[in-house]
Parts: C-alpha cells; sequence; structure tokens
C-alpha cells in the first residue's frame, strides 16, 4: 500500500462524483436563484432525462445522439409545466410550490412506470469512453474521466453564459429584481419559462450523463432529490459559482468519509451541510442574508 | 362468462360492504362455502416493485392452472402495496386480517414490514407464508407455530458460500455489503464455514443502503490486496456495485463472488456483460435442469411475454403450490386453523429448485440445494446464472426456536 | 364559541363511538388518522402560526417513539408511555431548535432536515435500536388499573389522549403567546423592533411542537406495536407537511382533514389500483390549482360564496 496513488485515487474518485453532483444540481439552483421556486420536481428531471436518453439508444443506438436530444425533449416538459402549472403559483405561498412539485414527483414516478416498467435499466457508456485507464498509479474508468471533463467545461460555458452574455445580464437582473427588469421592457415571463425550461434541460442532462454509472429506475428522482437540495444550499442559493464549489466540496467529503470513516457515510453528508449552514447560514456563495 | 362477472362483481361488492362497516353477517355466511382469500402484501410501487411483480406472476400462474378453484371453492387473491414501508405494510396487512378476513396472508419482500407483522399475525393466530423476507429472526427467536417461510433464510445461500469460496476461490477474501442488519448477518453467514476452511477476512465494509457511487470502496478493494470479494447487494444497489466494479477493471485481478442477489434477473439485464463471471451462492437458476423447472420456465414465458423467471417468481410459484396442496389436504376446510398449519408443514412437492419441504423445527424451508452459479453468456436465455456446483440440504440453524409450541 | 364548543365534543364524540358501529379496519383506520393528525398538528403549530418550515419533524415522532419503546418492554406504565417520550422529545426539540432558529427560511428546512436524518441514520445502524428492523414487541401500557390491550379501552384512550393534546395546541395558538407567534410570522423584524425576545418564542413553539410529536410518535408505537427508523426518515417528515398543506395552513383542524384525505387515499385507493400514486399525485397538482388554502380553504370558501 503506497499512500500518495491511493490519496490520488480517492480524490479522482471524489472529483467524479462532485462533477455529477454539480451537473445535477446547478439547473435547482438556477431555477432557485431566478424564479424563487424550490422545484422538488428536479430529481423527476433527471430520472426523465435518463429514461428519454435510453429510449434514444434504443432507437438510434446511439450515446451522443442521447445526449443532445433527452435534455431537449424534458426542457420542453419543463417549460409546460412551468406555464401550465407553476405561473399562476407565482406570489403565492412557497408552500403551494413544495405541494405542486411534490405532487409531480408522484405523477412522473408512476407514469414513467406506466410506460417503461419498473425494471431497473442502465445505459451503457459510450464505446470510445467504455474501459479504464491507469493514471498515476490509480486506475480510473475513462468514462469517468469524461464526466469530469465534461462538467467541468460545462461549469465554464455556464459562467461564460451568465456574466458574458446578454442573455446572461437579462437573467441575472431577473435574479435581482424582477419587477425592475419588466419595467425596462424585457419580456420577462418568456425570461422565466426559458430559465426553468433551461434548469430542467439541466436536469435531465445529468440523468444522461449519469446512467452509465448509475442505473434508472422510476424513484431515482426522488432517491437524488435530498444530495442535490445539500448541494445547493452548501454552495448559496442562486449560486453557479456556489454549486460548483459545493458540489466538489460534498464530493469529496463524502469521498473521503466512505473511505476512511465507513460507520458514518450515512451522516457525512448532513454532517458537513449543518455545519456549512451553522458557520455560514447564506452558504459559501450565497448573497448575505437580510 | 356473464355469470362469472356478475359473481366476481357480487363478490366484490360484498367485502367493500363488509370493509364499510355495514355487517359482520354477509361474511360469516361467505366464509363457509365462498371464496379462499389469499391476502398478498409486497411492493408494487418503489425499488422493490419488480420482485412484488414476479413473486405475484408466478402465483397467479399456478392459480390459473386451477382455473383458481380448489377443493371446490373459488381462490381469491387479495393484492396490497406495502410500498416497502413498514407503518404502510403493518396497516395493509391490518385491513387484509380484519376487514377482509383473508384465510392465508403471504409476503412481504421487506424485512423490516415482517417484523412488524409477526406479532400481530401470532397473536391473531393468521397464517402468514412468507414469500420473500429473509430476516434470520423468523426462523430463530422470533419463529411462531403460524409463520411458514418458502423463500430463505438470508443466512441460506451465504453460509455454504465461505467454505466453497476458500477451497475453489480464493481464501483472502474482502467482504461488502449494505449497512444494515440482513447485510451484516449475511456476511457472518459467510465466515461460518469460511474461517473454519483457512480463510481470511483482509477487511469488510459497509456502503449505505442505496448508495450510488461505490467508487471509494472499489478503490479500497483494490489497495487491499484482497483476491476475491464476497458481496451482498440488490436492487440498484447491485447493479450500481457489480457495474461500478468492473468499470474500474477489477474483474481482471480480483473475483466477485456474493449471494445470489447480486446478479438475479431484476438486475442482470441492467450489469449486462459487467456481471459476466460473476460467482453467486442461491437457491435457483432458470437455466436448472429438472422437469418441473422446464415446464414453469416454458408456462411462465408464454404467459408474461417471453419473461425469465427468478428466484422471486420460484418462491411465488412455491407459495401458491404449497397453498393449492394444503387446501387440498383439508378439503378446503378453512375454518380449523391448526388443522391447516399441520397440512402446510407437511407438504412436500418438486419444485422447480428441486424437492421442497419445510423444516419441522423453525418452518422455514429446507433449501434441496444452494447452487454456485456463474454469470455466463447462454444461447437460449442471453446472460444467466449458469450452476457450477452445489450444496444439498441447506437448512437454517434455527437457533432460539423452539417449535413445534 | 359555545356552538364550536359544541361541535368539537359532539365530533370527539363520535370518534370516541365509532367502534360499535365500524368493524375493526375502519376503526384502525380513524386511529391512524387520529395519530398522523396530531402529529401534523403540531407541525402546522410551527408551519401555520410561526411561519416556521420544518422539515425535520419525524426527529419528535420517532424519539417519541422509539423512547416509548424501549421505556414500555422496561415497564408498561403511563410513564414510559407518555411522560418519557415527551420529556426526550423536549430535549431535543430544545438542541434541535437551538441551532435551528438562528437560521430561517431554505435554510432552516435543510437544517432540520439535516438533523432528523442523523437521527435516522443512527437508529438505522445501530443494534442497540435493533437496526433498521426497529424495537419490535412493544406492550401496550397499564393505566389506573386498565390494560390497554384491550382494544376498546385502546381506542378511548387514544381518542382522550388525542382530544387533550388537541386542546392543549389550540390553547396555546388562542393564548397571547400565540399571537404573537403571528406576529413573528407576518413581521419578524417589526416583533423584534417592538422588543420581543423573537427566538426565545421561536424555541418555545418549537419545543412545544416537538412535545406532541414526540407524544404521537409514542401513541403510533402503542397502535403498532413496534417502531421502525422509517420513522425518522425525511418522507415522514415530508408527508406530514403535505397533510398540512393539503388540510389548509394555520387552522390546526386542517391538519387533521389533511391527514384523513392522505391516509385514506393511500390506503383506499391502492387497494384498487396500482396506479394511485398517478392519482395522489394529480390530486395534489389539482388541489394547488385549484383549491389554494387546502381542504379548509375550500371548504370555508363554498360557505363565504353562499353568503
Amino acid at each position: 500500500m503506497s499512500f500518495v496513488p491511493d490519496f490520488f485515487g480517492q480524490a479522482l474518485n471524489g472529483l467524479s462524483y462532485g462533477v455529477l453532483l454539480f451537473l445535477l444540481s446547478v439547473g435547482l439552483t438556477l431555477i432557485f436563484g431566478m424564479l424563487d421556486v424550490v422545484n422538488l420536481a428536479h430529481g423527476s428531471f433527471y430520472m426523465l432525462g435518463a429514461y428519454a436518453g435510453l429510449a434514444m439508444i434504443a432507437v438510434t443506438g446511439n450515446y451522443w445522439l442521447a445526449m443532445l436530444v433527452a435534455p431537449l425533449a424534458v426542457g420542453g416538459i419543463g417549460a409546460l409545466l412551468e406555464r401550465a402549472c407553476l405561473r399562476p403559483l407565482y406570489g403565492r405561498s412557497p408552500l403551494d410550490q413544495v405541494l405542486l412539485t411534490f405532487g409531480f414527483i408522484y405523477l412522473f414516478e408512476d407514469l414513467v412506470k406506466w410506460i417503461w416498467g419498473g425494471r431497473i435499466r442502465s445505459i451503457p457508456p459510450p464505446e470510445a469512453f467504455s474501459g479504464s485507464v491507469q493514471f498515476l498509479g490509480a486506475t480510473v474508468p475513462s468514462y469517468r474521466l469524461f464526466v469530469i471533463v465534461f462538467g467541468l467545461v460545462m461549469a465554464v460555458a455556464l459562467w461564460l453564459l451568465i456574466e458574458r452574455t446578454r442573455l446572461g445580464a437579462i437573467i441575472r437582473a431577473g435574479v435581482f429584481d424582477a419587477e425592475m427588469t419588466a419595467g425596462v421592457g424585457v419580456n420577462i415571463d418568456l425570461v422565466f419559462t426559458g430559465v426553468f425550461a433551461f434548469g430542467a434541460a439541466l436536469g435531465g442532462l445529468s440523468g444522461v450523463i449519469a446512467g452509465p454509472i448509475q442505473s434508472a429506475s422510476p424513484p431515482m428522482g426522488a432517491g437524488i432529490l435530498i444530495p442535490a437540495l445539500i448541494v445547493v444550499v452548501v454552495g448559496g442559493l442562486g449560486s453557479l459559482k456556489g454549486s460548483l464549489v459545493g458540489s466538489l466540496i460534498i464530493g469529496q467529503a463524502e469521498t473521503f468519509g466512505k473511505a476512511w470513516l465507513p460507520g458514518a457515510s450515512m451522516v457525512i453528508i448532513y454532517v458537513v451541510m449543518a455545519l456549512v449552514v451553522l458557520l455560514r447560514p447564506q452558504g459559501l456563495f450565497g448573497r448575505a442574508l437580510k | 362468462m356473464d355469470q362469472l362477472t356478475r359473481r366476481r362483481f357480487l363478490q366484490t361488492a360484498s367485502v367493500a360492504a363488509a370493509g364499510a362497516g355495514v355487517g359482520p353477517w354477509v361474511l360469516r355466511a361467505q366464509a363457509q362455502s365462498g371464496p379462499v382469500k389469499i391476502g398478498v402484501v409486497l411492493p408494487y410501487t418503489g425499488v422493490y416493485a419488480v420482485l412484488g411483480e414476479s413473486i405475484t406472476q408466478a402465483m397467479e400462474l399456478v392459480f390459473a392452472r386451477e382455473n383458481w378453484t380448489v377443493a371446490g371453492r373459488k381462490i381469491e387473491m387479495i393484492k396490497e402495496d406495502d410500498e416497502m414501508k413498514p407503518p404502510v405494510g403493518i396497516r395493509k396487512t391490518e385491513k387484509l386480517i380484519d376487514s377482509d378476513k383473508v384465510d392465508i396472508l403471504t409476503g412481504p419482500v421487506h424485512s423490516g414490514i415482517l417484523m412488524g407483522m409477526r406479532d400481530k399475525v401470532h397473536n391473531s393466530k393468521t397464517i402468514l407464508i412468507v414469500s420473500n423476507a429473509g430476516a434470520d429472526a423468523i426462523s430463530r427467536e422470533r419463529c411462531s407455530k403460524w409463520i411458514f417461510r418458502t423463500s430463505f433464510s438470508n443466512w441460506q445461500p451465504c453460509q455454504p458460500m465461505g467454505g466453497w469460496v476458500a477451497k475453489n476461490v480464493s481464501k483472502e477474501v474482502f467482504q461488502i455489503a449494505p449497512n444494515y442488519q440482513a447485510g451484516k448477518d449475511m456476511m457472518a453467514a459467510f465466515r461460518e464455514t469460511f474461517l473454519p476452511a483457512g480463510g481470511k477476512l483482509i477487511a469488510e465494509d459497509y456502503p449505505k443502503l442505496g448508495e450510488t457511487d461505490y467508487a471509494p470502496y472499489i478503490t479500497k478493494i483494490k489497495q487491499s490486496g484482497a483476491k476475491a470479494v464476497f458481496a451482498f447487494f440488490s436492487g440498484t444497489d447491485a447493479v450500481n456495485f457489480v457495474k461500478q466494479f468492473d468499470q474500474f477493471g477489477l474483474k481482471q485481478t480480483v473475483k466477485l463472488t456474493g449471494a445470489g442477489f447480486l446478479t438475479e434477473p431484476d438486475v442482470l439485464p441492467a450489469q449486462g456483460k459487467s456481471a459476466l463471471g460473476v460467482l453467486t451462492g442461491h437457491f435457483y437458476t432458470p437455466v436448472l435442469d429438472n422437469p418441473v423447472n422446464k415446464q414453469f420456465v416454458k408456462d411462465f414465458k408464454a404467459r408474461y411475454n417471453n419473461k425469465t423467471p427468478d428466484g422471486f417468481a420460484v418462491q411465488g410459484y412455491d407459495t401458491a403450490e404449497v397453498i393449492l396442496r394444503a387446501l387440498k389436504a383439508v378439503n378446503g376446510n378453512t375454518q380449523d386453523k391448526d388443522k391447516l398449519v399441520d397440512a402446510i408443514a407437511k407438504v412436500e412437492f418438486d419444485s422447480p429448485r428441486g424437492r421442497f419441504r419445510f423444516d419441522p423445527k423453525t418452518h422455514n424451508v429446507i433449501q434441496p440445494f444452494i447452487y454456485v452459479r456463474e454469470v455466463r453468456e447462454v444461447p437460449e436465455f442471453g446472460l444467466t446464472n449458469v450452476p457450477i456446483d452445489k450444496v444439498a440440504d441447506v437448512r437454517d440453524p434455527g437457533t432460539g426456536c423452539t417449535l413445534p409450541a | 364559541m359555545i356552538v364550536r364548543l359544541l361541535g368539537v365534543s359532539a365530533l370527539v364524540a363520535a370518534a370516541a363511538v365509532f367502534p360499535a358501529v365500524a368493524g375493526a379496519y375502519p376503526v384502525k383506520l380513524l386511529q391512524e388518522i387520529l395519530i398522523w393528525g396530531v402529529f401534523a398538528m403540531s407541525l402546522d403549530l410551527l408551519l401555520g402560526y410561526a411561519g416556521m418550515v420544518s422539515f425535520g419533524h419525524s426527529a419528535f415522532f420517532g424519539i417519541g417513539g422509539y423512547v416509548a419503546a424501549l421505556a414500555l418492554k422496561q415497564s408498561p406504565h403511563l410513564l414510559s408511555a407518555l411522560v418519557l417520550p415527551a420529556l426526550a422529545a423536549a430535549l431535543a426539540a430544545l438542541v434541535i431548535g437551538f441551532f435551528s432558529i438562528r437560521v430561517s427560511g431554505v435554510y432552516f428546512i435543510m437544517l432540520t432536515l439535516a438533523f432528523s436524518q442523523m437521527f435516522y441514520a443512527y437508529a438505522f445502524q445501530v443494534a442497540w435500536l435493533g437496526a433498521e428492523d426497529g424495537i419490535i414487541g412493544v406492550p401496550r401500557p397499564r393505566l389506573l388499573g386498565l390494560d390497554l390491550a384491550s382494544a376498546t379501552v385502546f381506542h378511548l384512550y387514544l381518542v382522550a389522549l388525542i382530544g387533550l393534546a388537541a386542546l392543549v395546541l389550540w390553547r396555546v395558538v388562542r393564548s397571547p403567546f400565540g399571537h404573537v407567534l403571528r406576529g413573528i410570522q407576518e413581521n419578524e423584524g417589526r416583533m423584534e423592533a417592538v422588543g420581543y425576545p423573537v427566538n426565545r418564542y421561536k424555541l418555545l413553539a418549537f419545543v412545544i411542537a416537538g412535545i406532541v410529536a414526540g407524544v404521537a410518535g409514542s401513541l403510533y408505537t402503542q397502535f403498532v406495536g413496534s417502531i421502525t427508523p422509517d420513522a425518522f426518515f425525511w418522507t415522514t417528515s415530508g408527508e406530514a407537511l403535505l397533510m398540512v398543506i393539503i388540510g389548509g395552513t394555520g387552522t390546526l383542524w386542517g391538519a387533521v382533514l389533511g391527514a384523513a384525505a392522505f391516509i385514506l387515499l393511500q390506503s383506499l385507493v391502492s387497494s384498487y389500483t396500482e396506479r394511485w400514486m398517478l392519482i395522489l399525485g394529480l390530486t395534489f397538482v389539482l388541489f394547488v390549482l385549484f383549491a389554494p388554502g387546502g381542504i379548509v380553504g375550500a371548504l370555508s370558501g363554498r360557505v363565504g360564496r353562499r353568503a
């Protein structure tokens, strides 16, 4: 046993897990930041993405096509949901949003089970990334390396989109003050729908990306909800940077916790969150509370 | 046809009426000549819905073969979804016992639900035939005259594997299972024969139930230098573990062995080629070469859209067979419960898994064989568990159980 | 006032004599609705009066349930059935509340969730609490010479205790203390500025709610005869939250109606169709869209329109 490659191997594991958490949670944090909606059905988007991906692969046999089409499909569902159901709730008690999105968890889970059955499925990794590679003494599945690179590229792309484009400027303005933004002639309704659909599409994308590492089954959406919420809270609600840093921290904490404190594997994530919330209530990169 | 539908409707209507508390008289009149009611408490939603489905399908296959009739009485199955949640499972159990007044109860999948049901069943003298949950305690200190088990105790598929792995695979083993009692029990059962055979436990690890990323554990296995792994996982955990174990390239250097659930047909298709070569111990595999099994596989596939039956289906099959044979033996009389219990205890028949009989000491099934199975690709079945060795007559030690009492 | 009192007494009396006219299973359902109803009411005290959305209320339900299970196995008396579970829940609520009330909104939700999940993980793993199988074979207490193993006696005991708990909660929200809580919900900053020790009020509300939830948990253990770690799991909190919202927040009795709706939907619909999740989900969605304010809102809305 040698300490350095062991440590390095686990750090890589933590990184790939963290990046996956980032992809999963970034849509949730965007929706929260912009719309002030705690979307409990975000896990359902993740699940719908995985199943849409499975359906695409069944038809075309092409993973990359699935990665492209599944998020679009889920984004469409998100847009519909926002227009038809969420829109009437803006300005009402946030508890109504909780009940609505909770209802959709049940709805989507049963619909998917109805269409595809309850059997556990999985997405095979794309041919190019089906093996594993030796990397400084550690073994890493090449697909995980792909996930790490892809996730980090996505993070940069999202940052550029939000910080460096006109669309991003509108979104940022909307987060800051929706009414004022509407006042300067921006169609804020369309922006809201767009952001929700985009967040949903990101959730769907994470489902396709996670497919080759994990499995897909109708209840997977409910299972992933809590970790995603935790990442968002640790990072700071609505903060892109926070969601990335939060994911990476949780990824490392969980991985090294599993490796070194096996008895505590069920609670690590909660302990990390409780510490962050108590020491820095607004999350690592959240706006300070009023 | 019309008449049958009408009768069905009337039965349902009277059950509903009794359930609504309209009158116990309806029920009493019905109990003598009415249908035999089989209450089924299984998960039909959630991760383990596929298990509930397999068990139910095989039961229905057997009952349909008998035209839903036994000893001149109709058979009626009342299915309830326990959602794998103890409070719900217990509520449904009470409904079936108190409101539907079922003659025989079967299920559940979840050991926690079984333990919660146990006293209710025992005190109300309801006959329960456990069709999955493997909690060892039900064959040991918590056994009951009224409770039988056609599936397995957690101990059964694991204990024979210990000696076998030490002798045929490696004496240096890493153990891994979900962090709960059933997982720890199975690991302990394995060690019962592994350590005396000269085996050395390199390390053990207990990830949380429902873990999605096993990478840290797999890295630890690699670093430990163990030559083999003995694992118990089921459902999505089994899929994630086996896939990730393969993706890390460990399969070439470390032999993966485990309890049968690790590669049962509910998870095998999702594991795909990652599962090739995995060795597991279980009481059944669909490729078993005996006439009853061949017929069973053929009928099951014909009825259920070419689906290959799994061990869970056999548990359902045997549960239904036990019910049929016991009811025939008592001429359909479900009033004399002591007689019915005796009849169930005496049932013996050729099951797809071999000669089926209960252990009179524990009311738990004596596994005719625990097969050591290897996942291979076979022409007729695709990816499947092929038996390569077997251990006969595996019966739970039943420590602390004092049946008949 | 008198009309309302009469109405409530009539309801309690109806619940008490229900076993005389109904079968065993409807009685069990009613008992379960009452237990969950009082649990949901205690959450409503936080949710609907103090504006604290707790997602970790299961912690107190579970603690009450586990302490009762452990104590009743030692000695089946009133002390074990009620006093110890209530004290344990109070202590836990004091500690969890002390930390949690420092934050608000989503952070409060997540912090309370974290605490309850820690209890879940602990109960799920340790042998002395029976790990995932929980504690089984819990006897019912003996009370003033009455053996609660008898179904009738147990039912009356349950109805009496739950009536008492509801009365306590009702007194609390009607008291000056309750008015301060409402004030905090409306505008915390203003209450602080006026000089109310807001955090102390919130903590007290949290502890009262915790105690009632602990008693509900204890009653649940006595009802089933066992307790499992699922009592601590976040879905237990989530379901209670749904019950309160469906029933209508800030009304107390709405929580009981919500519990009834939730349990009846879940147990009756699922007996008839495998598609019960779809129906439940659809019900929630339609409720939010067309019946804001929950069942109570819908009922009072109709009354209002008629007037």
